[in-house]
């Protein structure tokens, strides 16, 4: 049991994707202020993070290892990913064309999500079980929706402030990462 | 359907391309696994590491090092602790025959940088040399014990003290003390 | 050859992939804490890119309309599988330091990018040049970022030290928020330059 909100914990706070480990920042910075667009994103994330991961680690173990092809991980591994967001994108056309329109661009670019790749990846790194896998993986989601709703938040305020003009959008949201992830190191020892 | 076989057709050619490179690399990447193991030994032994022989005794894995008149000076084995201020560390501890330590190494950690990470730093891990396992109170200063702690970092310390306990235990399990003979 | 030598250093600051198209930033905080290891990131994926931009040039008119993405893709993953496999027989210590972030080359959007917008659609030559040029300038951020973390957060350059064994060092510079703030220090700086060559243009 402690094993498991340990890895929560640490999943979501102490080493959260984004600030700890510097997944995700592309669509972290892209994000936009509005706050149901971004926790549109968030759960598109997690989705294809959790149910990846699951699917990958069953590939990995069921495939690649018993016939030592452990060499395809890659290329399986995005194949895979690139597979499923092309599904959340129909099903979203279906079921929400305000979402998925909103998402616009983003929706694809899910792909490119180092967070999604990374966390498949980071299970099989850390030899965890399957259940320990997903359960690490959505959390590391949760994490994500938990940084960029904070960023979201964070650059409808910075809209208002008198920002110097080179520090305009991307660096200064850079600037804010900084201190977020400053505050976020504080969670370290958490789970002793 | 011409899709279909298309993408079919480049993910063969793409394992097809891998699976030749993979041969071709498999052997050298043994070998660099094996360098980099024995360049960390090196680095805790103060002699010459001319042969070095790999040994596994039940759970634990053991690198006996001879010089060049094949007598043993020493042994590393690895060993951990879960006690670590962020989770485990793991180091690769080196004892003389006679069972007394030399060094260590940290392999891996997840302690507080500028604090915890002084563990494998060289004062600090000066006073573990010569120590055997029966005697000193295996302890940092705060309980009772022979280790100095880092300042404001007693838990790596601790953990520390605990890895290198535990890799001498390792050892004067498997290994007779040639002090004793 | 103007418009070669173009290609080839457009990359480099005025189209600069990580300062002005923010693209592929996740690597260039994650490894950048030290000088040899983002010069070690920057030349491994100079390396996909210019093998992924050539093969997409010279295949793209056989890839049928619908699987063009999954196909750019797969032909990348290939190559970041090579390279992974070349570092990992032959500079075990570069493996160590870069981690998961050499397979994570493949969701370099910098990549991506380039095979999309420029080498699906141009020739052999111009493709490489592209690969090079933008290989060069990701190198160069990567090099920049990563030098001045391991200055100001380790007091070393290249491993070689430049301050004494005890002395004091910013260690934050080493650390994620250091990261991020350095990025964030270093594009607004090329912005402003950028405005003032403008300015008096």
């Amino acid at each position: 049991m402690t094993e498991y909100l340990l890895i929560i914990v640490s999943a979501v706070f102490v080493n959260n994707v984004v600030f700890a480990r510097f997944l995700g920042i592309c669509p972290y910075l892209g994000v936009s202020k509005k706050l149901d667009t971004a926790l549109g994103m968030g759960f598109a994330v997690t989705f294809v993070m959790t149910i990846s991961t699951a699917i990958t680690y069953v590939l990995y173990y069921g495939i690649l290892v018993p016939y030592k092809i452990e060499f395809m991980q890659t290329v399986m591994y995005i194949l895979v990913i690139a597979s499923l967001v092309q599904l959340v994108e129909i099903v979203l056309k279906k079921v929400s064309k305000s979402l998925y329109s909103a998402l616009g661009i983003y929706l694809p670019l899910i792909t490119t999500n180092c967070a999604i790749l990374g966390v498949a990846l980071l299970a099989i790194q850390e030899k965890y079980s399957l259940l320990l896998s997903v359960l690490f993986a959505f959390f590391s989601a949760v994490g994500f929706i938990l940084a960029i709703v904070i960023f979201a938040g964070i650059r409808e305020r910075l809209e208002d402030a008198d920002i110097p003009k080179p520090f305009k959008n991307v660096p200064i949201g850079l600037i804010s990462a900084a201190i977020l992830s400053l505050a976020f190191m504080g969670f370290s020892g958490l789970v002793k | 359907m011409r899709p279909v076989i298309f993408l079919t057709l480049a993910a063969l050619i793409s394992a097809a391309l891998l699976a030749t490179v993979s041969d071709f690399t498999r052997e050298p990447i043994a070998a660099a696994k094996a360098e980099m193991k024995r360049k960390a030994i090196e680095q805790i032994f103060p002699f010459e590491v001319e042969n070095m022989k790999t040994v596994t005794k039940g759970k634990s894995v053991f690198y006996e090092v001879y010089d060049s008149e094949n007598a043993l000076r020493g042994i590393a084995v690895e060993a951990d602790t879960d006690k670590g201020y962020g989770g485990t560390i793991e180091i690769l501890l080196g004892v003389s025959p006679e069972h007394r330590v030399i060094d260590y190494k940290v392999l891996s950690h997840l302690e507080t940088p500028g604090l915890g990470d002084k563990i494998d730093k060289p004062k600090f891990r000066k006073q573990f040399h010569e120590k055997i396992l029966e005697g000193p109170i295996w302890k940092v200063h705060k309980d009772g014990g022979f280790v100095d702690e880092l300042t404001a970092a007693t838990i790596s310390s601790r953990a520390i003290t605990d890895a290198v306990q535990n890799g001498l235990e390792q050892i004067n399990e498997h290994y007779s003390n040639t002090a004793e003979q | 050859m103007k418009e070669s030598l173009n290609i080839l250093t457009r990359g480099l600051v005025q189209e600069n992939p990580v300062t002005k198209m923010l693209l592929g930033l996740c690597p260039v905080l994650a490894v950048t804490t030290s000088a040899v290891n983002g010069l070690g990131m920057g030349l491994a994926t100079t390396f996909v890119l210019l093998g992924s931009n050539m093969v997409i040039s010279l295949t793209s008119k056989l890839i049928p309309d619908t699987v063009r993405i999954p196909s750019f893709v797969l032909i990348i993953a290939t190559f970041v599988t090579i390279v992974d496999m070349l570092i990992k027989a032959f500079s075990p210590e570069l493996n160590q330091s870069l981690g998961i972030f050499i397979p994570l080359i493949v969701v370099n959007c910098i990549i991506l990018g380039r095979a999309e917008a420029f080498a699906s659609r141009s020739g052999l030559w111009y493709s490489m040049l592209d690969a090079i040029g933008m290989g060069a300038g990701f190198t160069l951020s990567l090099l920049l970022l990563s030098s001045i973390r391991e200055i100001l957060g380790a007091g070393t350059i290249f491993n070689m030290p430049l301050v004494g064994e005890d002395a004091s060092t910013i260690l934050v510079f080493a650390l994620p928020p250091g990261a991020f703030a350095s990025l964030g220090a270093i594009i607004a700086l090329m912005n402003a330059l950028e405005k003032k060559k403008g300015a008096a243009a």
